[in-house]
């Protein structure tokens, strides 16, 4: 009777201390052979000078062997979702195994039944407000609203939302894309709302698009969606785009043009994607395995090389994990310091305002 | 008919100035990826890059079938309505009006639901399956331009005289087809290829959501986060595109016999 | 008796020549059907439909709403006017390659460009134009350094009407090159002659005898670039992102889009596409049938 307990306690001993180490161990070596045995992994919307991506996936197919297969890297958060959907049934190559949506993607994913709960090993060192209890999905990096400015023809760079208006940036300010269905340049509307409403989040969705509407009469908004190209030729002087994308696109040019990214003063707000495994993954162990590498160490500081600020920043810095030319690259940490995460439930009001509410207030019908 | 020439002549100047102007601009820009000089990086860059060379080539193999595939459905079909069924015209005519419209994401996602890998048909179960339901998807899409330009060839004939002729002296109904009716309507057919050719290279939401390696993908990829190259790829696909058409045009001048003129 | 049997075989006959014929046609009615019409069929009916699958006309009202109807009046707009540009100057490039005397290459080069011009377009053909005529285009800034004529004072903005319709021109002529050039092709010499034996000068022979031959073939050619722009979205995107609200644009935003997402109402926008073009088909073919009256 005494050695039962005692080999029931000595058991318990150990499932402690293994579960303890669980937590900071490399994922199991069931996992990693059931990933190997399906042998690839289907990845979408990853371009790779977003968040680095070109590295981490690289870094991932030389440590465990694995092949990727990357469907269009093009695709919205939208685009993402109705691939799981179209997809269904699919175990051929065009269905997605994992997918990296904006915040308010993650519920309505749960709510379709369209995604499958996975919790990686690093599951406590991730922020509670972002990610999902049940573990449905889970934030992976932020990164907050910008400005990119072609310092060949901006001779004073803007250092908040409110210059925007001022005369001399005439025909040169730009979003990233449609502000009716993409997630980053709805967030810089509602930044710039944000910042002309002084702080007050609820009232952000609307002052954005006033403020827009004043940008469009003054003359300063250019229509045209703001990349790499129109911003070297021209067009669009000054985009408003999350800062890793205007770090890496200003990288991309090499000096032509010269670049500053700025992090406007007030109205800053802070972008939260999300990891999730489709429902219907062809492949589901290797998706178990990828979201160990994205969650460990390496593919956090994989994510940070490309400017983006993983989920676990905080964890990392406290360790002191996080190598100080890293931390130089970006910009300096005060603008972060003020970023404002918006809630769900504020982030699905100010969408619905703002999308909703772009062409009658600032899309003048094109004469 | 001097007046005539010089009229000609203006119409294509005037032309060929709106057309390359736009080409011009986007080729002087292609040009300044070094600071403060003209260089040809940018298209360096472009072409020690492999996917270029191995999506281009994918997209070149995928128009030749489709142009070759589809004239072979839409001569037959356009010559049969026009002999036969004169009545099924209009219907014809509107669904050759239909991929114009109908957008090609709505296209793709009805082909993967209809034809996933758990359906009875499943194209996408295999890589060759997929290729073979892209080609499908390529030759539905370029059906209006070939069935437009065929059947205006065809207009210019009499195909139930032709037929007859034909007949009487004891020709079979593919005889007929290949031997008279295509070498006249070659106009036709050379006008859809050129057009079908353009539209394959170009073509990006079908291989993309089929994850087939084809060129549009790889231009769009590119042209999302690259400033000098997107432009630079522009001009190459363009030259590639046009040479590819002017061998076209030479080949079918030397494998088929021009018609005899009236 | 014999006459009965002569008469049953002749409908025999007749029968197996129907069935023959309408097996013609049969391949191209099965790709059609796998490949078009089933794969949209889903397009249709999800147009009927709400989120939760039950029939409804909620979308079809939703298609009348003041915005919906006012992206649809534009892109009706923008089609017309780019498919008329397309159609008067594809036509005369079209009689200038056939019947303007020219040395044959100009011919051959000039079709085959029109074969890449005519799917050159979205993000190349919006930047190709930016590059030309935008704010910092390669024209503009040529007409003000060399002749001192600073464009955009006068009023021209590429980002409008009339620059998104000056852009869609730059495939719609191509096409009709394309397509028109096989037509006149097939205009015969000796109406020419004939018509000059009975003394009709240049106009009338044009007014009275090409034109009306050729009527169909413009006709369906304009038909088929009106549909071609009505279809066209990537150029108007990526010329005017997010200040021109065509219907493509509004379909994409709510079959693809992050927010708006109401994949039904986007199949019911799509549905409104095609009864468009099933309108303009309709008005085509009831006036090429009047033209074709006399032949035949």
């Amino acid at each position: 009777m005494i050695h039962h307990t005692r080999r029931l306690l000595s058991l318990s001993t150990a499932v402690l201390v293994a579960s303890s180490s669980l937590a900071f161990a490399e994922p199991s070596a069931e996992l990693i052979a059931a990933a190997k045995a399906e042998g690839k992994l289907t990845t979408i919307a990853l371009p790779h000078s977003w968040c680095g991506y070109g590295d981490v996936i690289a870094g991932f197919k030389a440590k465990y062997g694995l092949e990727i297969n990357e469907l269009n890297p093009d695709a919205g958060s939208g685009d993402e979702i109705e691939a799981i959907k179209a997809n269904k049934g699919n175990t051929g190559d065009q269905a997605p195994d994992v997918i990296d949506v904006g915040l308010s993607f993650g519920p309505s994913a749960k709510a379709e039944g369209l995604i499958q709960p996975y919790k990686v090993s690093t599951w406590d060192s991730i922020p509670a407000e972002a990610k999902d209890a049940d573990g449905y999905w889970y934030g992976d990096y932020y990164g907050v609203m910008s400005f990119l400015v072609n310092k060949d023809l901006v001779k004073e760079s803007p250092k908040d939302w409110a210059d925007l208006l001022k005369p001399e940036f005439a025909n040169m300010v730009a979003l990233s894309g449609d502000p009716r269905t993409g997630n980053q340049p709805i967030v810089a509307v509602f930044a710039a709302g944000l910042s002309a409403a002084g702080g007050d989040i609820a009232k952000a969705g609307e002052a954005g698009l006033n403020f827009f509407k004043e940008l469009n009469e003054k003359g300063n908004f250019v229509p045209v969606t703001g990349k790499a190209a129109p911003f070297a030729q021209g067009t669009t002087p000054i985009i408003a785009a999350w800062d890793y994308n205007a770090l890496s696109w200003g990288d991309s040019l090499k000096g032509n043009p010269p670049f500053e990214v700025i992090v406007p003063s007030s109205g800053v707000v802070a972008g939260v994607y999300v990891q999730a495994i489709s429902a219907f993954a062809p492949h589901p162990n290797a998706a178990k395995l990828w979201m160990e590498y994205l969650y460990s160490d390496e593919g956090q500081l994989g994510w940070l090389k490309g400017y983006c600020h993983p989920i676990r920043f905080n964890d990392l810095a406290a360790n002191g994990k996080i190598p100080k030319e890293l931390l130089d690259k970006l910009p300096p940490a005060e603008g972060y310091a003020k970023a404002i995460f918006p809630t769900l439930d504020e982030q699905a009001t100010f969408k619905k305002t703002i999308t909703e509410g772009w062409d009658k207030v600032v899309g003048a019908a094109v004469q | 008919m001097k007046t005539n020439k010089i009229l000609a002549w203006f119409v294509v100047a005037f032309g060929a100035t709106y057309f390359i102007v736009p080409l011009l601009a986007t080729f002087e820009f292609s040009l300044r990826m070094r600071r403060g000089e003209y260089s040809f990086d940018a298209y360096a860059t472009v072409f020690s890059d492999v996917s270029f060379r191995e999506s281009f080539s994918y997209s070149i193999a995928m128009a030749i079938a489709t142009i070759a595939f589809g004239t072979l459905l839409v001569v037959p079909t356009a010559y049969w309505v026009r002999l036969r069924l004169p009545q099924m015209r209009p219907v014809v005519e509107f669904i050759t009006l239909m991929p114009l419209v109908i957008p090609a994401i709505v296209l793709v996602f009805g082909y993967l639901r209809l034809y996933n890998s758990s359906s009875m048909i499943p194209f996408t179960g295999t890589t060759r399956g997929t290729d073979l339901l892209f080609l499908f998807a390529l030759m539905t899409l370029s059906l209006p331009y070939t069935y437009r330009s065929i059947d205006a060839s065809m207009r210019a004939i009499d195909v139930a005289t032709l037929t007859e002729a034909a007949q009487s002296l004891g020709a079979s109904w593919t005889t007929i087809l290949f031997k008279c009716i295509f070498p006249n309507v070659i106009s036709g057919v050379l006008s859809g290829a050129f057009i079908t050719f353009a539209i394959v290279i170009g073509e990006f939401t079908i291989p993309s959501l089929l994850n087939r390696p084809a060129f549009g993908p790889y231009l769009q990829l590119i042209g999302a986060n690259r400033a000098y190259e997107p432009p630079a790829l522009a001009m190459i696909a363009f030259a590639m595109t046009w040479l590819s058409m002017g061998a076209i045009q030479l080949l079918s001048r030397f494998t088929i016999s021009a018609p005899a003129k009236p | 008796m014999i006459k009965e049997t002569a008469r049953m075989s002749a409908s025999k006959a007749d029968l197996n020549r129907k069935i023959f014929d309408w097996l013609g046609i049969a391949p191209f009615m099965l790709f059609a059907l796998m490949f078009l019409v089933v794969p949209t069929l889903y397009l249709v009916t999800g147009a009927f439909q709400n989120a939760a699958g039950e029939w409804t006309l909620e979308n079809i009202r939703g298609l009348f709403t003041d915005k919906i109807l006012a992206s649809f009046s534009i892109s009706i707009r923008i089609s017309l006017a780019s498919a008329l540009g397309g159609a008067l100057i594809g036509f005369l490039m079209s009689w200038a390659l056939v019947l303007g005397g020219l040395p044959s290459w100009v011919r051959s080069l000039v079709l085959t460009f029109c074969g890449v011009a005519s799917n050159f377009a979205g993000v190349p053909l919006a930047f190709a134009f930016l590059a030309t005529l935008g704010r910092m285009g390669l024209v503009t800034l040529l007409l003000r350094d060399w002749f001192g004529i600073n464009l955009y004072a006068t009023g021209f903005n590429l980002l409008s009407f009339l620059g998104l319709t000056l852009t869609y021109m730059y495939f719609q002529i191509p096409l009709m090159v394309l397509i028109v050039t096989p037509a006149i092709d097939g205009l015969r010499k000796e109406w020419r002659e004939a018509a000059e034996i009975l003394g009709a000068n240049i106009f009338q022979y044009w007014t009275k005898v090409a034109l009306p031959i050729l009527f169909p073939s413009i006709m369906g050619s304009f038909l088929l670039l009106f549909a071609n722009a009505f279809g066209a979205i990537a150029t108007a995107y990526a010329l005017t992102g997010s200040s021109l609200n065509i219907v493509p644009i509004q379909l994409y935003a709510q079959i693809r889009g992050d927010v708006l997402h109401n994949a039904n109402l986007g199949y019911a926008l799509a549905f409104g596409m095609i009864v468009i073009t099933g309108i303009s088909n309709v008005i085509y073919i009831f006036l090429r049938m009047r033209a074709e009256r006399w032949q035949k």
